[in-house]
Parts: structure tokens; sequence; C-alpha cells
């Protein structure tokens, strides 16, 4: 057993001296370095997705810093909010206090967005969140000023998959399922309205994220007797669904929206991911040079497989970083808000620009086929239907 | 809900309670013995999940395996979490739960004591095998394997519901047929009184985390095998089993066994009538009805009489 | 089953088996010396500090971590560090007890006098009181921005949760694990008398005006759920309690309709108040908030400490020592403990209706069962039953987090945190500051006297 007197003593010299540092603390800003920070959930249970992110940010800055087009160099800070609103302000301050911080990749969560926001607002420093796609966020009625959305809110891929399973499939009756998130909720509810809409019968439903059991959800599909399914959610919930809906025997077609288009759905799924449909705001992520690259880069850096959203904070960092260069090192935190905002920037995945409001411009969402165990691209939705 | 439809779902939420009931006597045995409420169970569960995981890493069952070969692979899998479960267990009665005990520190601060490990445990668990969930390798062609009045049982469900059952016939032996369990059952009625008869209380209470630290493992794989892994599985199931533990009666192994079950088909049929998102609260309000009515558990409480 | 084989076998020894293991049994092998037990206790410990401080590892290779915490450079500095610590132990530990114990000695000396001149001296502890109030509202201001926001936005909302909450499990020892759901109850009633949940309310109120209201229904919440509950024994009220808030959390997660489901309430307006001309609205900055905090954590020290000094106070005394001998005594234990349930419920709601106002959103993620069960900790960490041992716990378990994001793996934390817990409460269960009176049921439990909460025997008898 450990010696009482020794720990008697080290816990408070320890807790002392974190106090000291913790207080002692505070670096400004080098003439010579730019921080770039991300800010999302980095412990508690959504860390995979926040290491999605937090790995595309680094491998962005790591590369600019190898290339050496940019005469400072860049930094990578963490901000860690635990995906939750009630952490999120101490995280932003955090963020905001260093003054070497000229732009924050996130926040990645919208509720954690919703919190953080207003201080981002206050200080002038420019926020573009990879995943937040609550689409009250971009209302002007919340002074947002320095928020960007860097991926299209949940109305576009919710209105296309309606589409798609009105005009493609000729559907009568979708079982609609989200997952009890702020993504799954506000996705499913856009579908919702869009496949009444088009006069076709919905069953919504929901199931929350971690339910031990999918045998039931999936009993229950099959009962409903629908022919189309939509699971708005992520692909950690999904891939258990899915294997649960192939033993219970579901026939129909199943679609789902950017949270499960990931190579770890099928990984996690195996052959029961056979035939999802999934949606997706960015262009082919498999074919293109630059993401095979992108891809390579990242599983030499990280020893992992690019996740949801890595690619995503990959091409928000570089734009950021081209903004950057453009400035030539006279970074100010709200020149660098107002010159993303106005600027246009080609990544790997779609084409970011912004809004009045930072909301993100252009509504194409394409279609992905899991065949053969690969994610296989289908194309542009509205081409697709017609 | 057609009668065939009611029928299907009660199956399932039998099998799924099964799962539910393995876990919870890990609980009530726990309880049954130092009155504790181990909230660090639910880590134990997903530590053998992992032990599963690890020990099929290294097997790696071929493709389309034959039934013999996938009998093997699932008894090595169960093997390498029982393992991992009844260490973890055994680990943590002895560093976190024994100092206290020898203090004869109030229940308060072994809860705390709890809550520190389960934080400790999941998160470490995290680190050292990555924070996505993984799933185990296919062992067996889960297909149906029979029918009870029209409602299919799957390969998966039949392992989950065989488990239970035998795992509970033998620790009901276990407590009641022999040393150990009379050695178990003498601390759970009175632990001074039994030290003075030359009960050796360590021992029997070393031991008893240790089986239900393997049934905890165990059932870490089953619910793998039904689901998936992760360094965050154990919440959600263990406060469910938790629940099941009291409503049966807890330190009852019989009622945990009826708790798991009722709490399975309650959940279970909750999914038809009142959709997926409500289940826990079905569960939880079930559990505050039993206790209303019958503060002692279904089964009534029996600390003392352990079985 | 082979477990119930052997254990038969053993039983059926002859006499001579048993005199033979019987000299077995008394001759102890060197490896079994209490000495070299807690030597592999250290280096089991030094694998785990390896394990724990070393790399993340990865879903793709499930071995990676492991591979590379046990074969590099760390695995041995964490051994050499911990079987330094045995050794240490083994064979210097007169030199080290006895500097410690002069240490202690002369530390002791004046601190004992001046811990002595407090208690005798009303008027100097008052000035200390009053001074500690006057550095708490001025220290903030010198803080960095980001320290502000920690102190206001977790700390001190979570020092109010802690006062309240040790009025239940403190004072009258009940095992609440479902407390933070009052909070839940508050911060949606803010949500709603403000007019920011999808049901409209019959007026829109000022925020100030909330608070009585969410008070009033946090007590109806606490007496509706208290009272067919309070009946049961202590760990089933901790069960009860626990299952109560997750229906809270789920409800307002799944009643889309009511409560604004996943996606939250947002826009609730700060507070504010116009009065005789003076108009005044609360904003984004820190610092009116704490001043505010503050005032309502005095307010309720206040009112607490004139309650547990009076015949409430010690009714609850009563019942936490020995609930059977109170409730012989003529104690209405039922309504008293019904009291303590309400009152903290309140406390919870009105630090629910602050934060609300504070942040401007709330969504369900912010209420989960996990803020119970810490909260819980914070109190016990602290001490319980003492105020400023739970002002302390809060503090610092709250705070160390947020402290140790700059030198560990964000991810890591709460592994940190878990094993602190761990460590404290096998080293000094009573907390940082404990109460006086609860130190000694502690010393009176660990004698073997008395119960130290109401949660009837201690674990594993009293051996």
């Amino acid at each position: 057993m450990l010696n009482k007197t020794i720990v008697k003593l080290a816990i408070p010299l320890a807790v002392g001296a974190l106090a000291l540092t913790g207080c002692g603390g505070g670096s400004g800003s080098d003439g010579d370095t730019l921080k770039i920070a991300f800010q999302g959930p980095l412990s508690g249970d959504n860390v995979a997705l926040g290491e999605n992110m937090q790995n595309g940010v680094k491998l962005a800055i790591d590369q600019a810093n190898a290339k050496g087009e940019l005469d400072v160099k860049l930094e990578y800070v963490a901000g860690d909010d635990q995906g939750l609103p009630d952490k999120a302000t101490a995280a932003a301050q955090k963020l905001i206090d260093d003054p070497g911080i000229v732009a924050v990749v996130g926040p990645a969560f919208s509720g954690a967005t919703n919190t953080a926001s207003p201080l981002y607002a206050e200080s002038g420093l420019v926020t573009v969140s990879p995943s937040a796609t609550n689409p009250t966020l971009t209302d002007p009625k919340n002074k947002f000023t320095s928020l960007l959305r860097g991926v299209p809110n949940d109305n576009q891929q919710g209105a296309a998959m309606a589409t798609y399973f009105a005009k493609k499939l000729n559907a009568k009756k979708v079982y609609l399922l989200d997952d009890k998130t702020d993504y799954g909720a506000g996705l499913a509810g856009v579908a919702e309205e869009g496949l009444k809409a088009a006069g076709i019968e919905v069953v919504k439903k929901s199931v929350p994220q971690k339910t031990p059991d999918y045998s039931a959800t999936a009993k229950d599909v099959v009962n409903s007797k629908a022919d189309a399914l939509i699971y708005a959610g992520y692909y950690q919930d999904a891939a258990p669904l899915a294997k649960k809906l192939k033993e219970a025997g579901y026939k129909g077609a199943a679609i789902s929206g950017d949270g499960v288009n990931d190579a770890k759905f099928i990984e996690l799924s195996g052959d029961a991911s056979e035939n999802w449909l999934l949606t997706c705001p960015c262009t082919d992520a498999t074919v293109e040079a630059g993401t095979k690259a992108f891809s390579a880069d990242y599983q030499k850096a990280f020893n992992r497989a690019p996740g949801t959203y890595s690619a995503e904070a990959y091409d928000i960092t570089n734009m950021i970083i081209e903004q950057i260069k453009t400035m030539k090192g006279d970074v100010q935190r709200e020149a660098l808000r107002d010159a993303l905002a106005k600027a246009s920037y080609k990544g790997l995945t779609k084409t970011f620009s912004f809004d009045e409001n930072g909301e993100f411009k252009g509504t194409d969402v394409y279609l992905y086929q899991v065949k053969g165990g690969k994610i296989a691209y289908q194309g542009n939705v509205n081409e697709l239907v017609g | 809900m057609s009668l065939q439809e009611f029928w299907d779902y009660l199956v399932l939420g039998v099998m799924l309670g099964s799962l539910y009931a393995v876990i919870a006597i890990g609980y009530t045995l726990v309880y049954g013995v130092l009155q504790l409420l181990n909230f660090a169970h639910s880590e134990v569960f997903m530590l053998g999940a992992y032990g599963s995981l690890i020990v099929l890493q290294f097997v790696s069952p071929a493709d389309n395996p034959s039934a013999l070969a996938s009998i093997g692979y699932v008894a090595l899998a169960m093997a390498g979490s029982a393992l991992f479960g009844g260490v973890t267990a055994y680990g943590l009665e002895k560093v976190a739960y024994r100092p206290l005990r020898r203090r004869g520190a109030p229940r308060l601060i072994f809860l705390i004591t709890a809550i520190g490990a389960s934080f400790f445990l999941y998160n470490l668990a995290g680190k050292l095998f990555g924070r996505d969930p993984m799933t185990l390798p296919e062992m067996y062609d889960n297909h149906n394997v029979l029918t009870i009045f029209g409602a299919g049982v799957n390969v998966t469900q039949l392992l989950q519901f065989a488990t239970a059952v035998v795992m509970m016939i033998c620790l009901d032996l276990l407590v009641n047929r022999t040393k150990l369990g009379k050695g178990i059952r003498a601390v759970a009625q009175d632990a001074e009184v039994a030290s003075l008869m030359g009960v050796d209380i360590d021992r029997v209470i070393s031991r008893t985390f240790v089986i239900g630290g393997v049934m905890g493992g165990v059932a870490g794989f089953l619910f793998a095998n039904l689901n998936q892994a992760s360094y965050t599985m154990g919440f959600i199931p263990g406060i469910t089993a938790f629940a099941a533990a009291v409503v049966g009666g807890i330190g009852n192994i019989r009622g945990a066994m009826a708790g798991g079950i009722l709490i399975g088909i309650v959940e279970t049929m909750t999914v038809p009538l009142l959709g997926d998102q409500w289940r826990s609260v079905s569960a939880m309000v079930v559990l505050i009805l039993v206790l209303m009515f019958r503060p002692m558990g279904i089964l009534g409480e029996r600390v003392g009489r352990a079985a | 089953m082979s477990v119930v084989e052997s254990s038969k076998d053993t039983g059926k020894g002859t006499g001579e088996n048993i005199a033979s293991a019987a000299s077995r049994l008394r001759r102890t092998a060197w490896y079994q010396q209490p000495r070299f037990t807690r030597l592999w206790a250290m280096v089991a410990l030094g694998v785990l500090l390896a394990l724990v401080t070393g790399e993340q590892g990865t879903t793709r290779d499930i071995f990676f971590s492991v591979k590379g915490s046990l074969t590099g450079l760390n695995l041995w500095i964490c051994l050499a560090v911990t079987i330094g610590i045995w050794a240490l132990r083994e064979f210097a530990a007169e030199p080290i007890k006895s500097s410690v114990a002069a240490v202690k000695s002369t530390v002791s000396g004046p601190a004992g006098t001046v811990q002595d001149r407090l208690r005798a001296d009303a008027r100097l502890r008052w000035g200390l009181i009053v001074g500690g109030l006057v550095l708490a509202l001025w220290l903030p201001s010198t803080l960095a921005r980001t320290w502000q926001t920690v102190l206001v936005d977790q700390i001190a909302i979570f020092a109010l949760l802690a006062i309240g909450l040790n009025v239940v499990i403190g004072w009258a020892g009940l095992l609440d694990l479902g407390f933070f759901a009052f909070f839940a109850v508050g911060a949606y009633s803010t949500a709603y008398w403000t007019g920011r949940l999808p049901v409209e309310p019959p007026v829109v109120l000022n925020n100030f005006w909330v608070i009585p209201i969410a008070v009033v229904t946090c007590l109806i919440t606490g007496v509706l759920l208290g009272a067919p509950t309070l009946r049961l024994r202590g760990d089933y009220l901790a069960i009860v309690t626990l299952g109560f808030h997750e229906i809270i959390y789920l409800v307002a997660k799944n009643a889309d309709g009511l409560t604004g489901g996943p996606q939250g309430a947002r826009l609730i307006p700060d507070f504010s108040f116009s009065f005789g001309g003076i108009e005044y609205e609360w904003s984004i900055d820190p610092l009116p908030y704490w001043y505010l905090l503050v005032f309502f954590i005095v307010l309720v020290i206040v009112l607490f400490s004139r309650l547990e000094h009076s015949r409430v106070g010690r009714a609850w005394t009563a019942i936490r020592e020995d609930e059977i001998a109170a409730a012989a005594n003529g104690v209405d234990t039922v309504k008293f403990k019904l009291m303590a349930f309400a009152i903290g419920a309140s406390t919870s709601g009105v630090a629910g209706v602050i934060f609300t106002s504070k942040y401007g959103y709330i969504n369900p993620e912010v209420f989960p069962l996990l803020q119970s069960i810490l909260i819980l900790a914070y109190v016990i960490f602290g001490g319980m039953g003492s105020i400023p041992g739970v002002l302390m716990g809060a503090a610092l378990l709250v705070w160390l987090p947020e402290a140790l994001k700059d030198y560990v793996d964000p991810a890591d934390r709460y592994m940190y945190l878990g094993a602190l817990l761990v460590i404290m409460m096998i080293y000094r269960p009573q907390g940082i500051w404990p109460s006086r009176r609860r130190q000694r049921e502690l010393t009176m439990a660990g004698e073997g006297v008395g119960d130290a909460d109401a949660m009837s025997e201690p674990a594993g008898g009293k051996a």
C-alpha cells in the first residue's frame, strides 16, 4: 500500500504546485507564432468525435508549418468543452484570453455553440464550426456575430432525404428514427416535414444513443411494414441498429446522413450495412487525389483512419490558414473574422462560403451507398431524382 | 399490437432481461456481504467486454466457422471476459474497499470510493483501448435456432438466456451447498459474529467480489456480443441492472434474476407502446412503484440468507 | 461445477492431514512477509502508473497503448518511483516519521493556539468571516477572465448546490442521488416563466420573480417525491432519488412539445431590475453575476446556520446518528427528513434559476445523472456537515479538471479526478475540512460505536 504520510504530504504539494502554475500562466503572443484553437469534446462521452476534428485541425497546421509558406509559425491549442453547454463558457473564455489565438475551429456541438458564442461575439474571435448543425444557430436574434457555420445545417440533408424517398424510391410509408441528439432531432424534424409535404405516411420514433438493445426497435420497424427507413444519428449507433435490422429481416431501403457517412460504420456493422444509402453535403471523398493524400497523411500521423468531420475540420483550418497568408503578418482577430466571412474556399469536401448571418452557402447534397463494404459515390441528389 | 407481436416482444424482453439479470447478480452479491452499492460494477462489466475482445483478437475467428469452432470461440471469449472481470473486481476490493473496511468507514465513504474507482476505470479503459466503439468479430452464424410459439430466438439471444440460467443455478448451488457459500451467508448475516466463529471475512468478501466480477465480466461479453463494446458502455446497463437488483430484492440472488427479467420485459414492451426513448423511464417508474408498494423488492430482501 | 467439488474435497481431511496442514500454515514463505507483499503491491502500482501516464490507445490496434506503456522508458521510471517509495518506507521509516512529527509539532503549536483563540473569541471569528467576505468580493476582480468564468459559471453554482446538499446529506444524513434533478426543475422553470419553452406561460416574468416560483416548485416536487419514499431505509432512498433524476432528465429530453427536447431552450434573458428609476441588467460580464451569487450563497449560509443550531438542526443530528433512538424520543423523523429534503431541493432550484439566466441556454445534456453523483462527491470530499468544508470541496473539485487541462490530455482529466477521490477516501474519509461533530462520529464508527449516517450498519459489519 501507499505510504500514508508520503501521500499526505504529496497531495497538497502537488495541488499547490498546480495552483501556482495555473494562476501564473497566461502566455503572451510571440511575434512569430499564431495559434489556431479547436473547441469541442475532448473528454467525456463524445471524445471520439472531438478527436476526429482535433486531428484534422492538427494535421492542417502541421502541414502548413512543414510547407513553410507562412512567415509565422502556427501552433495548435486545444479547448475542451466536453460537448456540454455548461462547460463551454469556461473553455471559450480560456481561448479568448490567450491573445495568440487568432481563430477557433468549433465549437463542435450546437449546445456548446449556444453558450460559447456570446463570449466569442464580444471578443471578436472568429469561430468556424465544422459540425454544429442546429438551424437556429444562425438566427440573427442570437447576435452570434463571430460564428460562421462551416457545414450545411440540418435543413438541406433532411430535405434531400425526403425528396429522394419521395421521387426516386416512391416510398409509401417511411419509418423515421432519430437518436435524440440535437443533430438527429433537427435532421429528423426537417425530413418529416419534407415527407409529409410529399404525401408520404411517416412513422416517427426515437431511439436514443447507447440504447442497450436495438432488437425491439428493429422489430418495430419490420412490424410497421414501412418500405423505407431514415436514421438520423451517428455511426456508433447506426451500426448496431443496422445489424439488428438485418437480423429482424428488414428488406426496405435505409438512409442516413453525414453522421453515419464514415468508414467506421461499415467496420462496426459488417455486411449489415450493405445497401445503406448515405447522404453528405460533401463531394466524393474517396476518389479525388487530394482526399486520398489527406487520408494517407492522417493515417500516418494519428495511426487511424479519418473519421466523421475530420476532413471538414481539416478544410476549415486550411481556409483559415489561407486567410492568414493573405494578411501577411498583420493578423488581427476582427480583421480575420471579416475576411473569413467574405472568403470562399474550395476544400476537399466542399466549397466553403458564408451568407451575412454566417450560414453556410450552398445547398448541394450528395448521395452515397454502401456497396461491397465500401462507400460508393452515387451523385448529386437533385440530379439523381431528375 | 396483435397477440403474436406481443409474444415476440415478450420473448425479446426475456432475452434482454436475462442479460440484465447476470449483471444484477453482481450488484446483489456484493450488497449481500457488504451492504454496499458497488457503483464500480459497471466498469467491471465494461472491462469484461474488453477481455473478450482481446482474447478474440488473439484467436481471430475464421470466416464461416464450424459449429464446434463456434462453441470454442464463444467459450474462449467468455473465459477472457470472466478473467478480466474477476481480476478487476478482485483488485477493486483489495485496493479500494479493504482499507475502508479495516477502518469501519461508513457506507457513504464506500459509495464515493466506488464512484471514484468507476471514473478512474472507465477513463483508463478509454485511454488504453481507444474511445471508438468496437464490435466483436463474428464467432458464429447468427440465425434463428428455435421458435417459441412463433417468436424466433437467435443464437445470440439463446446464448444470453442459457448463460444466465446456468450461472444462476451454479451460484445457487455455490451459495447453498458449499463451504464458501456458507461463509458468504454467515458474513451477510453478521460479519462480526461470523469472524468470531472462525470465518475468514477478508477471504470470503474477496471471493464474493471475484464471483460477482466473473459474472459481470461475462455479462460484458454478452452485451458486446449483442451490441458493441466501448469504454462508456457500462453506465446505462449498470444503472438498469442495479434497478433490477433492487426491484427483485437486493441481496437476493433469485430476486436479481426475477428483477432483471421483469425490467427487460418492461423496457422492451415500452418500445412498441411508447417508443424507445421512454425505455429507461418506464424501468425507473417500475422501480419506484415496486419500492413504494413492496419496499423490500418482489422476492424480498434477503441479506443474510443471500440465496 | 468444479468450485463445488473442490471445496467439498477440502472438507474431508483426515487427522494427520490436518496436523501437517497446520504446521504448513504456521510457516510463512519469505514472499509472504508483509514487507514483500507490500513490494508486490508497489510493483503493481508502478505498472498501473505506467499505463495511466502512457500513450493514448486506438481502436485500430487494441494493444498499441499497452505495448507502448509497458516497453518504454516510462515503465522503468514509474517502477523506480514506486519501488523507491517502498524502500523509503521500509528502510527509512523512522527518520521520516520523526521529521514529520517534528514539523507537525512546530506547526500545530501556533496553529493550535490560533484555533483556540478563534474558538474563544467571538469577535475575532466575526472579523475573520467579514475579512473572508471582503476578500471573496474583491479577489475575483484581479483574476484573469477565464478564471472569473470558471468561478462564476461552475464553482459558485456548485458551491450553492453543495450547501443545499449538505443540509440533506451532511445534517439529516439522507443519501440523495437525485439532487441535481431539482436543479433541472429550477432551470426549466426559468425557461418556462420567461416564455422560452414551446408551452406558453400565463405571464412572462422577470428572472427575479422566477426564483420564489422555482423555490415553491422545487419544494412541492421535493415533498411529492419525498413523502412516499422517505419512509424507506437509506439505500432505497438513494435508489429512488437516482431513478427520479433519470426520469426528470429523460422527460426533459423526450417531451419535445413541453421542454424543447434535445434542442433545448435558447435566448433566455439575463437578470434585470428596474426599481425606483434605477435600471440594471446583468450581462455577459462574469463579475456582476459573481456578486449576485455571493449574495445568494451568503444568504443560504446564514439561513442554514440558524437552522443548524435550532431545534430542527438538533433533530437532524439525532436522526443522522440514530434514527430509531430519535423516533423513540419523540422526534417526528419523517417530518424533519422531509423538511431537509425539501430545503435542499429548493436551494438546488435557486441554483438552477441563476445558472439558466447566466447561460441563456439549456439543453438536457446539462442535467445528466453524472452531475448528481459528482455533487455528492464534492460534498463528501470537502467534509460533509461543515459549510466551509463543502465550499472548499466544491471549489477544489470543480477547479481541478479545469486546471488539469493545461497539464494532461483533457480526456484523462476525470481519470485523475477518480483516482484522487479513491485516495482521498482511503486516507482522509472525513474530507478536507470536516465538522467537529462529524469527525467524532467517524471515529466512533471506526471504533464500532454508533453510526455515522442514517444508512444503518457500516459496510462489512463492524469487524
